[in-house]
């Protein structure tokens, strides 16, 4: 029933060969082997220079055609921008290649590759995949989990230092990527929900929203994965690149959020 | 579904019966229900043999208080249990266990329904079981529709979860960070003095028919979860300078006036929006495509409209959703869930019947299920 989406792609994209990866929850991913302006020469240099992303984020019929209006513009105006500023940090994350922000297109660089199984290398996939290899802890807490989650969260750090806010953290937002030496690195994608805040509070709630997806996903080694994913973030706080700027102390004070934050999410009220 | 359901049978009985009851909120529910010797299926489905309810209404303008509410409570419990037996014809003896509501809700109605429950096993001897409100709410909705593995939208007066089982718990992946969106309906109602009878979302929906002009809103989704108290805030202050009459609102594009019913349907329209995306996000992320609303709110049939127009784009996609005398807060549903407990030997010694105002959905294991 996703078809008349990829028509409706297809129509915005005309003569682009459209491959479904995926059908997130507000956009439609492709896979084409197009650049939208560069010729195949000139792309040599390029690692993935024969496999592009395109993100669409098709119209939704159950909102009201303003709010829709406005919400695809915006977030893939915000998504596009996050993107840009991110490949300044070199912090890891899909090119960005061109943006179409009214038909809510964004064109990016191929990211990852497809595991064993042949699913998207997301941290997601790749935890139930080792699942599925053994259930026991060997596989799924071994010193490769252990170092993909210090990686993470030193990256989720990287971001908040830096006052942006990823906004929807799941370990489906996340890559992994083989670099040279065979060590997976994370990358970050899906920014549509994102924002920039030096605010506590702000990084508290992105933190505790990948703490909860994790929890709810990944629940049988979640404590510690957590824990690695806190570890991670600590210490990137306390590297010698961030704590000149003020990283202890902002450490302290967001950690000191996300406790209120916690007990905010399992004390509320709940009538009803 | 393997688990051995009939361990605890009585000999020579060929089917169960328990009594439900229920009063977290302000509706007191009793309800009886029959489950066959057997796995639960759609050839062996549980049988309602009766749900009868009664709710506190307040005056437009008011919420219930927790005291009165539990005094309204106190006054009923006795005739609508006598009112349940009687249409189910069955009586103490036939029964198999008592279920009550545990949790999460007011403090003060669930004590005073929990007293009947406590009263009531001791009078007939029969075992106790507590049951969490939501569970109640999942697994009558799935025994209803048949869904099997949905991912579940539970939407009420006190509660907003997007939940998926994973095993043996019903695990949250998004909720709200403030308020749930039921209590966020009824405040507006209340600004609006919009009367509490049949409730007060009910006559939202109504008004919200008659809306033209979408008024922009607050738009606060945080990926999985979402933040209702700033659109609340957001639209009361609206709803104060259209009462004023100082500086009202008008629509943007035709220079008209903001009416209540534009009011009622721009924040129907949003907080809708909200809840779909969020309910669509949970399911990309768990590779589901059923969705199963749930609770007071699911009986709001432009939240099912949008929900069906969102599951239509998703592949092999389907919605179910109950009707009222399953969706708002019922008896019969804690009589099934507590059923389903009863049938894997869980059950509450007398001690152990204390209620909660908090007690989460995750919290509880379910034995009942082990796929």
């Amino acid at each position: 029933m996703t078809d008349h989406i990829v028509a409706q792609a297809q129509k915005i994209l005309p003569n682009i060969p459209l491959s479904v990866v995926s059908q997130g929850a507000e956009a439609l991913v492709f896979q084409t082997g197009t650049h939208p302006y560069c010729s195949e020469e000139s792309l040599i240099h390029l690692s993935n220079a024969s496999t592009f992303i395109i993100k669409y984020r098709p119209p939704k019929p159950y909102r009201h055609p303003k709010i829709d209006k406005q919400i695809t513009k915006s977030r893939t105006i915000a998504e596009a921008k996050f993107m840009s500023k991110l490949s300044k940090l070199s912090i890891p994350s899909p090119d960005l290649i061109s943006i179409d922000s009214i038909n809510g297109v964004i064109w990016m660089g191929y990211k990852g590759k497809p595991l064993a199984n042949g699913e998207i290398s997301s941290l997601k996939n790749w935890l139930w995949w080792l699942e599925k290899q053994d259930d026991s802890a060997s596989l799924c807490v071994s010193d490769v989990v252990e170092k993909v989650f210090l990686n993470i969260g030193a990256l989720i750090a990287k971001l908040h230092l830096n006052e942006m806010i990823h906004g929807d953290l799941t370990s489906s937002n996340i890559l992994l990527e083989e670099n040279h030496d065979g060590v997976f690195e994370a990358v970050l994608i899906d920014f549509g929900l994102s924002s920039y805040s030096g605010l506590p509070e702000d990084k508290a709630v992105d933190l505790y929203v990948l703490e909860r997806a994790v929890l709810s996903t990944h629940s049988v080694h979640s404590e510690i994965y957590n824990e690695w994913l806190l570890k991670g973030y600590n210490d990137m706080h306390l590297s010698k690149e961030f704590k000149s700027k003020q990283g202890s102390k902002k450490l302290v004070e967001t950690i000191k959020r996300l406790e209120d934050v916690r007990l905010r999410g399992r004390k509320r009220s709940m009538l009803g | 579904m393997t688990v051995d359901l009939d361990q605890y049978a009585k000999p020579g009985k060929s089917y169960y019966l328990a009594l439900g009851l229920e009063g977290s909120a302000n509706k007191i529910g009793v309800g009886v229900i029959k489950h066959n010797l057997g796995q639960l299926s759609s050839t062996n489905s549980a049988e309602v043999l009766s749900n009868v309810r009664d709710t506190y209404v307040t005056p437009p303008g008011e919420g219930f208080l927790p005291r009165d509410t539990a005094r309204h409570h106190r006054n009923w419990v006795v005739r609508i249990i006598k009112d349940a037996l009687k249409v189910a014809k069955v009586s103490g003896s036939d029964l198999d266990c008592i279920c009550f509501t545990q949790g999460p809700g007011m403090g003060a109605p669930l004590q005073s329904v929990v007293i009947a429950a406590r009263t009531l096993s001791q009078l007939w001897d029969l075992p106790l079981v507590g049951v969490n409100h939501c569970i109640g709410h999942i697994e009558m909705g799935r025994e209803i529709t048949g869904a099997q593995n949905p991912v579940v939208l539970y939407v009420s007066g006190g509660n907003t979860q997007v939940i998926a089982y994973s095993r043996q718990r019903y695990r949250i992946f998004g909720e709200t960070l403030d308020i749930a969106i039921g209590n966020c309906l009824d405040r507006f109602a209340r600004t609006l003095k919009i009367p509490n009878i049949p409730f007060p979302g009910y006559n939202i929906e109504q008004m919200a028919k008659k809306g033209k002009h979408l008024v922009p809103l607050p738009y606060t989704v945080k990926g999985m979860d979402l933040s209702m108290s700033g659109i609340l805030a957001h639209i009361d202050q609206l709803a104060k300078q259209m009462f004023s009459g100082k500086k009202p609102p008008v629509d943007e594009e035709t220079g008209e006036p903001i009416t209540a019913e534009d009011l009622c349907f721009s924040l129907q329209e949003t907080l809708y929006s909200m809840l779909v995306e969020i309910t669509e996000r949970a399911m990309a992320h768990v590779q589901s495509n059923q969705v199963l609303i749930v609770g007071g709110v699911g009986s709001n049939l432009r939240l099912q409209e949008m929900m069906q127009l969102m599951v239509q784009d998703r592949k092999g996609g389907s919605i179910h959703a109950t009707d009222e005398r399953f969706c708002i807060d019922n008896g019969i549903m804690i009589a099934h869930a507590g059923l389903l407990s009863y049938r894997t030997g869980q059950t509450n010694e007398l001690w152990n019947t204390v209620c909660t105002q908090r007690y989460r959905t995750d919290e509880v294991f379910v034995k009942w299920r082990d796929d």
